[in-house]
Parts: C-alpha cells; structure tokens; sequence
C-alpha cells in the first residue's frame, strides 16, 4: 500500500455473485467429485469398494440435485433462466454451463436409477417407509450392466464438463487477478474430490461405521491433500518466483492484506491437519470428514466473496458483512435446508446401513 | 433514422459543454424555426469522450446528474469523480487533491460482451455498449469481466445496469447528462470519426499525453484522458475510502 495516497471520494461495489454462488460451486463440486468416488465400486467392481461408491453415489446425488437450484437463486432474474437455451452464446463459458449441467444432471439421475434399482426393490419387499414408492422407482429392480455403463459413461463426460466449465467460467476473468490463473480450475477440482471424499467418510461415520472402508477413505484422503498442497505451492512459487505473470500479479493483489495472509494460513494449516490426521489416525473419519469439507467451502468463499472485495480500480479493500436476508444467510441456510430434505427423502428410500451393505458389494468384496 | 439525422447541424459534431454553450445564442435564435440538435448525427459516427483532468474540479455535478437522468438507485452510481488526497514533495503544500472522472469505457474491444451467457450485452453500431434489459438474466457475469468496475446490478431492475453515454439523449440529439453539466468542462464528447469535430480535434491536439485506464488489457477504451497521472490508470496503490454509501438495496429486494 502506498501510504501517500488516500481515497476519499470513490465507489463501494458490492459483491454481484453472492452466497448463493458459493454454494453452488461448493455443491455441484462435491457431486461431480462423488460421483468420481462412485466408479470404483458401482462400475469397475474394485474389492472394497462397493459400500464406499454407494455411500458417494448419494452423496453425488444430493448435491447434484440441491446444486442447481442455488445456481438459479443467484441469478438477479431467475424467471429468465430459460434465455440460456434460446439464446445461446458460444463465447461464454456460462452459456455453454447451462447445456452441461443437464447432460451432467441427467446422466447421474440414469447412472444412479440403475445402479439402486436392485436396493430399491430390496426396500419395498422389506415393507420399510415408502415402500410402495421404492417399488414404483424400482421397475422390477433388475441390474443392467450394459446401461449402467452407459449411463456413468454420460454422466462422466457431464462431469468433466461441469469441472471444466465451472472451473473457465471464474479463471477466464482477467478483471480480477486472483481468479485469472491457470491453476484455479485444478484447485477447485481437487479440493472439491477431497470434500466429496469428506462427505463420504460423513456418510460412513453416521451410517455403517464400516472400518475398512473408513481407513480405504482416509488414505484416498490423504492422498488428496497432498496434491492441494503441491498445486498451493506450485501456485505460490510461480507467484513469487514471478515465472508466470498472471500469478504474481494475483499474489500481488491479496498478499499485502492481513486477512488474506489469516485466509491463506487457515488454508493450509487446514489442510495439513486433515493430511497427517488422514494418515496417522485414519480412524478419525468425522474430524477429517468435517474438515476436508470445511477447506471445500472455505476456498470457494475465499475466491469468491474474498475475490469481490478487491476493488478493480480503487485503493485497498471493500468490506464485506454477511447480509441475514436471501441475498446472504438465509441463501446459505436455505441451500443446507434444501440439501437435508434431500438427504432425508433419498436415506428414507435408501437407508444408509441397506445402501453401504449392497448385495453387490458383499459380491464384489 | 434517428431525430438528429433529421435535422442537420451547423454546430460542430462534437462539443464540450463549454463549446455547447457558447453556440447557446444561435441555438435559442434557430430554436424558432426549428429544434436544433446539440450534436450532429450523420454518417457512421463512433461516439467517445476525452476527459481533461485538469479541468475536472471533482464538483460531482455529473455523478447527480447520470444519476437524475437515468434514475440510478440511490448507493449505485454510473458515474463517479473518483477523489484522492495525495502527498506533495514539490510543494510548500503538505497535499494535494487528485480527481479522476471515472465511468463504463465504452471499450472497443469490451470484455462484458462475449461473457454474457444470453448475449444480453452489445455494442451498438455507434460504437456504445448497451445492455438489452429485456433478456438480461441479471447473472452479473458482465460485472466480474468489466475491468473499470464500471458495472452493477441495479436493484430496482435487478438487471445488469451501467453508463450508456446517455444512449436515449444521445440519439435525439443531446449530449450525454454528464457532459452537460460539466462545470469546468472537463467532459468532451463526440465522434470520433468526424475529423472536423472538436473532439477528434481535441484528440489530435493531445496525442502525446492522451491516456487511457488499465492499457495493459487492450481492451481499446473510447474515454480518452488528458492529465492522467500514471498512478491513477490501474487499480490504485494507496489507502482505501472509509466512506461507503448506505446499503438500501436489501429493504429493494423485499
């Protein structure tokens, strides 16, 4: 800071993608990355896997399904959300969003339909809470290897897609320096699989308790964080060492700030506890469950809202307080409520002890 | 064809206010016989503003007049003289104040356009950038790209708002509000490719030390400066305002 200049006169701008934007990308992430976590068990039949791509198969299936509707919130018109498909533009990466969130959407929706079928059926012969319902959904229950294939196929390029346009979207602003790197698409993904992972281990945790699958997670948590480690330093080093503009000129932006330097710290204090905790207690599924997912959150509200606070013209920085209404609290609150609703409806189908315990899995193991 | 075309003008096709006003006389006579345009409207023309620091006295006359012509909800603003006080070491002054005009650059080349995920955001044939309300999602990605955080979302409209140059004033005739009210003059506005103008005069005049905000971008602004001083034309090195206008846009939203 240039101590020689003070503004006194000048605009505040206030932040114009909102909580609401956070949760998306933190939601959308975590689906795209359990839907990840899911391939090993329910596809490809890995030993060990089955109850842990079961446990991320709804956890892909929760978020992907709350996710979206908090996109829509953030939209100042989202009556209007139908322009995207009638007016579409090739140049944005936004545009091209809105097609690859329902390819993404609607080859989940498939890929999990047929992979639950045969739980589904399981659950309506047993007379369980909305039996009748499961039964309907089942369709007879019966497993398609063929389709299921199919249908992860989809959904797997839906989530590349997701990954790589949600990832573009934010890193193509050269406006705002901290979100013009290359990097920044690469950080999301990691640190939403880590989440995704984290959420899984939550699942676990709360549901089965399963052991071996709890140290199976933590050690592909470990493994997580040792890559968000090595992209933070990588992204530090080309900062610092001034090898790629672009990132010395995004640290140049936040470094000088107090709260950014609090904000960094907290990153990788974070996410080096949920390392050495991942692989010298794997047993601690719920802390590192809870924190892999809080770093998630952390790092989109950081480039996100912290982004938004650097002015583009003024000096220093606006200052951001959580508004209670829609447009801040209530939008974060709102999308937790939605996603445990979600929770619920699906757990109450697909109990989390019956989903962790699949026939496929016992077959598979 | 717009109402200037219609009525061909003797005045210059660009003019600052001070130059507006002293054709004031030949106007107010012509005004008898038929309305007379405060600017030409013929041909192709490409609408830029040179803005002359020094001139500037930071009254904020244009930042109240943007916001009574266009209606810009109260702690949202179009246009602004940015203020700074900054230390002298030249002068027996311990400190001097440091004003600069700021407003949409009307680029050439405007990031805010191919972001717009329904193409809601456009460049007119004369060269202005204007946003189309009626598809606007409202999805502020045009308010991350501008690099002039010259953009908002208005929360009356809930709409992507920003300066249009006075588009609406502009095609009658008129000078944008800004200009108008510009009581040092400060504000030229005009064609850029009438060379008999008094802007594209006062272009040529300034060459050498005409600027323009963040370069680095080649984003092609058409709002020239004359008396930028280099500290000011990217995000700005020094302490941050206290002042912020009062948040009133939540009692808006209902």
């Amino acid at each position: 800071m240039n101590p020689n200049i003070v503004e006194t006169i000048n605009v505040a701008r206030e932040v114009a993608w909102l909580p609401w934007a956070v949760q998306y990308f933190f939601l959308i992430g975590l689906s795209y990355g359990a839907f990840l976590l899911s391939l090993p068990g329910i596809v490809f039949r890995r030993p060990g896997w089955a109850g842990i791509s079961r446990l991320a198969l709804l956890g892909a299936l929760v978020c992907g399904l709350a996710a979206p509707v908090a996109l829509l919130a953030d939209l100042h018109q989202p009556g209007r959300f139908w322009h995207f498909y009638a007016y579409f533009t090739p140049t944005s990466w936004m545009s091209w969003g809105a097609f690859f969130i329902p390819v993404y959407l609607g080859g989940l929706l498939v890929y999990a339909w047929l992979a639950l079928r045969p739980e589904l059926a399981r659950h309506a012969a047993s007379g369980g809470k909305l039996a009748g319902l499961a039964g309907v959904l089942a369709y007879g229950g019966h497993e398609s290897r063929g389709a299921l294939k199919a249908a992860a196929l989809l959904a797997g390029l839906g989530a590349v897609l997701v990954a790589l346009y949600t990832g573009a979207e934010v890193a193509v602003v050269q406006a705002r320096p901290l979100w013009n790197t290359p990097l920044l698409p690469l950080q999301f993904a990691v640190t939403a699989f880590a989440g995704a992972v984290g959420l899984a281990l939550l699942f676990n945790r709360f549901g089965p308790r399963d052991a071996a699958a709890n140290r199976r997670m933590a050690g592909v948590l470990a493994a997580s964080q040792v890559v968000a480690l090595a992209v933070g330093a990588l992204w530090l080093a080309l900062g610092v060492s001034g090898i790629s503009p672009v990132h010395a000129q995004a640290l140049a932006e936040v470094g000088p700030s107090a709260n950014w330097q609090v904000s960094a710290a907290w990153a990788v204090a974070a996410t080096v506890l949920t390392l050495v905790l991942a692989w010298k207690a794997p047993g601690s599924g719920l802390v590192i469950g809870l924190l892999a997912l809080h770093s998630a959150w952390m790092m989109r509200w950081s480039i996100f809202i912290g982004g938004q606070e650097v002015p583009k013209t003024g000096a220093g920085y606006y200052t951001y307080a959580l508004p209670l209404g829609p447009e801040g609290l209530m939008g974060i609150v709102g999308t937790a409520g939605l996603w445990v609703f979600l929770f619920v409806l699906i757990t109450t189908l697909l109990p989390l002890d019956r989903l962790a315990a699949g026939s496929t899995d016992k077959a598979a193991a | 064809m717009n109402k200037a075309s219609e009525f061909p003008s003797s005045t210059p096709a660009s003019v600052s206010r001070r130059n507006f006003l002293r054709g004031v006389p030949v106007v107010t006579a012509a005004a008898a016989m038929a309305p007379t345009p405060a600017i030409a409207a013929s041909g192709k023309q490409q609408w830029a503003m040179l803005i002359d620091v020094r001139k500037c006295i930071g009254c904020q006359a244009c930042t109240v007049s943007c916001i009574q012509e266009n209606a810009v909800p109260e702690g949202s603003f179009r246009t602004v003289v940015s203020t700074y006080s900054v230390k002298l070491v030249d002068s027996a002054q311990p400190a001097g104040t440091y004003v600069l005009p700021r407003l949409c650059n009307h680029c050439d080349n405007p990031p805010c356009i191919p972001v717009c995920p329904v193409g809601a955001t456009y460049k007119r044939e004369d060269g202005i950038v204007a946003v189309d309300g009626d598809r606007c999602v409202g999805c502020a990605y045009c308010v991350q790209a501008c690099p002039y955080d010259a953009r908002f979302i208005n929360h009356e409209t809930n709409k992507a708002d920003k300066c249009t140059f006075c588009a609406h004033r502009v095609d009658a005739g008129l000078l944008p509000a800004c200009v108008e009210t510009c009581v040092g003059g400060a504000r030229i506005f005009g064609d850029i490719n009438d060379a008999e103008g008094e802007l594209a005069r006062r272009l040529k005049e300034a060459q050498p030390q005409l600027k323009v905000l963040k370069p680095e971008l080649e984003t092609a602004p058409r709002v020239f400066y004359i008396g930028l001083d280099e500290r000011f034309t990217g995000k700005v090195e020094g302490e941050g305002t206290l002042w912020k206008p009062r948040n009133l846009h939540s009692t808006a939203h209902g």
